[in-house]
């Protein structure tokens, strides 16, 4: 009986096995025929490190303080740049990112003080070279110039706000100034200088032009 | 009755001649389709989609195998026992389309019409052993030569469940009508003809499944392991033994096998159908339909198998036969001979 009953159920337990592959047969595959579709990244997905591009400056950030190449732990960053003619700002000329070398560790975009790196999501690169060097300004060289232009341009307005800024202050305080020495006069005092406020406007603007100048040495 | 080829044709040269290139053409399109079902079948199992590339939804995927196949080179080892190695794909091959020749596709048309049909049939099916040895033992290889001794121990084992549990669809179809009338005719039944087999089971108006559901599910299992299909693949268990028996044939030789292997897998559920699911009877649609359909429709039960159970070892397989299939066989041939005896 022992025997007959490890045949029923040695043949039952088959017949589960069929119903659990036949019930996988009926449900929709989960290939993801890739070629022809793409594929979802997980949201933590990481990939080559790419600049960000910034809505208000339409262009990346990178100052080239160089240091995500000095902490990346894989040497895999070069970088060069510095000083531009006619801006404030410093530019990235070149950054260069080896993908067979980096280990995606992300110390690069911790590091970088205006975060502008972060990981890129692509997912189907592939290098035809022992190294895989990366041009990661390659999209942003085309606008470079006109972004310097426009760069200027904000530059401009931003020192003329704050000079106008300062003026206003300074007529503010002057004003105060004058009013608190009326005060002081009629309580029996002298006026005191009373022509500062027009120097003080013009000074930023002064300042600037050297500054400018010894950038494109570096 | 079903009238033969050579009736129709009336030259027995031709008649060999239009049936073999019939057979062959059966056999060629079973071989492709039956890998490309088998891809897609293990891919719905595992929630893949299988081929979907060549042709559409993959339908040319088998045939561009086959071109490359083709083209490949044929190694031979060396060391081998020539006439062995080389005779082999052809003894694998050559009796299946034998086989299938025999087969009863339809009522009223046969290649050819015998009274030992099923016994020709088993017969046929017994020299896909010898080729699988003679593969093994002439390739000087020991992978090949394991795989070919398992091979041979599983087959002839299992043949022994395999014809006694055909046995008493045999017994029954003698009993249960001395003759059948087929139109305005009567014929005295023979047990052992594929034909007369199938209609009994039209005339009486039942599968033998339904009378016979232990003998059935045993020649099922019987099948599987006689076309050494998974669970009971061991000959050629790619994680023991490379490939088995055919470990060393390449190209087309090893196109041959995989023929072979094929073909006998659709004659184990052609005679499957004829035993058990009533052959080619059917409504509306013509009898060679059912009977392709019903094969068909088998062919794919035993890739589901396959793509479900592991495979066996090689003591558990043995097992298996000698302490379960055949013991039960063997009753359900006595209950069988009790019933028809006393009813
Ligand atoms: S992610 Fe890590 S390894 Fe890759 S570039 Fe940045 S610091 Fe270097
Ligand atoms: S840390 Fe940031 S700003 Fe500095 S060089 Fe790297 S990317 Fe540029």
């Amino acid at each position: 009986m022992a025997y007959l009953g490890r045949i029923l159920h040695g043949f039952k337990t088959l017949l589960t096995g069929l119903r659990i592959t036949g019930r996988e047969s009926m449900r929709k595959p989960v290939t993801l025929t890739y070629p022809h579709v793409e594929p979802k990244l997980t949201g933590a997905y990481r990939s080559a490190i790419k600049l960000i591009r910034f809505e208000e400056m339409d262009s990346h950030d990178c100052v080239a303080c160089l240091a995500c190449e000095q902490i990346c732990p894989s040497f895999c960053i070069k970088i060069d740049g510095g000083k531009i003619e006619g801006i404030k700002k410093k530019r990235a000329t070149l950054f260069e990112m080896d993908f067979a070398l980096c280990s995606l560790c992300g110390l690069c975009i911790d590091v970088c003080p205006t975060d502008t790196l972060e990981y890129s999501r692509l997912y189907d690169e592939a290098g035809y070279d022992r190294d895989w060097n990366m041009d990661l300004l390659e999209e942003f060289r085309d606008f470079e110039p006109t972004f310097i232009e426009q760069q200027r341009e904000r530059e401009e307005k931003e020192a003329a706000a704050k000079a106008a800024k300062k003026a206003a202050a300074a007529k503010a305080k002057a004003e105060a100034d004058a009013k608190k020495a009326a005060e002081a006069e009629k309580a029996g005092g002298d006026a005191p200088k009373s022509g500062d406020a027009p120097k003080s406007g013009e000074a930023p603007k002064s300042g600037d032009a050297p500054k400018s100048g010894e950038g494109s040495a570096s | 009755m079903p009238k033969t080829l050579a009736e129709m044709l009336g030259s027995p040269m031709l008649a060999v001649a239009t049936g073999l290139g019939g057979v062959m053409g059966l056999l060629s399109f079973n071989a492709l389709f039956c890998i490309y079902l088998e891809r897609k079948i293990s891919a719905w199992i595992q929630r893949r989609m299988g081929p979907m590339e060549v042709g559409f939804h993959g339908m040319l995927q088998t045939v561009a195998d086959m071109v490359k196949l083709l083209g490949k080179q044929l190694i031979t080892p060396k060391g081998i026992d020539k006439p062995l190695y080389h005779l082999a794909p052809l003894v694998v091959f050559a009796p299946v389309v034998a086989g299938t020749s025999l087969m009863a596709f339809s009522g009223s048309f046969a290649l050819h019409h015998i009274d030992l049909g099923l016994v020709l049939v088993f017969t046929f099916g017994g020299f896909a052993v010898l080729g699988i040895f003679m593969a093994g033992w002439g390739s000087n290889n020991k992978y090949a030569l394991l795989g070919a001794m398992r091979s041979v121990a599983q087959n002839i084992s299992y043949e022994i469940p395999l014809l006694l549990s055909a046995l008493s669809v045999v017994m029954l179809t003698t009993s249960m009508g001395r003759t059948v009338t087929v139109g305005d005719e009567t014929v005295a039944v023979q047990g052992l003809n594929l034909f007369h087999i199938t209609m009994v089971q039209m005339d009486r108006n039942v599968w033998f499944i339904v009378l016979q559901p232990v003998a059935a599910i045993l020649f099922f299992i019987a099948v599987l392991a006689e076309t050494n299909r998974a669970p009971f693949d061991i000959p050629e268990a790619e994680s023991e033994l490379v490939a088995g028996f055919h470990t060393e044939y390449s190209g087309m030789r090893f196109a041959l096998f995989f023929f072979g292997e094929y073909s006998n897998m659709l004659i184990g559920c052609m005679v499957a159908t004829t035993l058990f699911f009533g052959g080619w009877s059917g409504p509306l649609l013509p009898g060679p339909v059912w009977f392709f359909l019903k094969s068909y429709a088998l062919m794919a039960v035993m890739m589901w198998v396959r793509w479900t159970y592991p495979r066996l070892r090689f003591d558990q397989l043995m097992r298996f036969c000698w302490m379960v299939m055949i013991p039960l066989s063997i009753v359900n041939l006595l209950v069988t001979a009790f019933f028809l005896k006393v009813f």
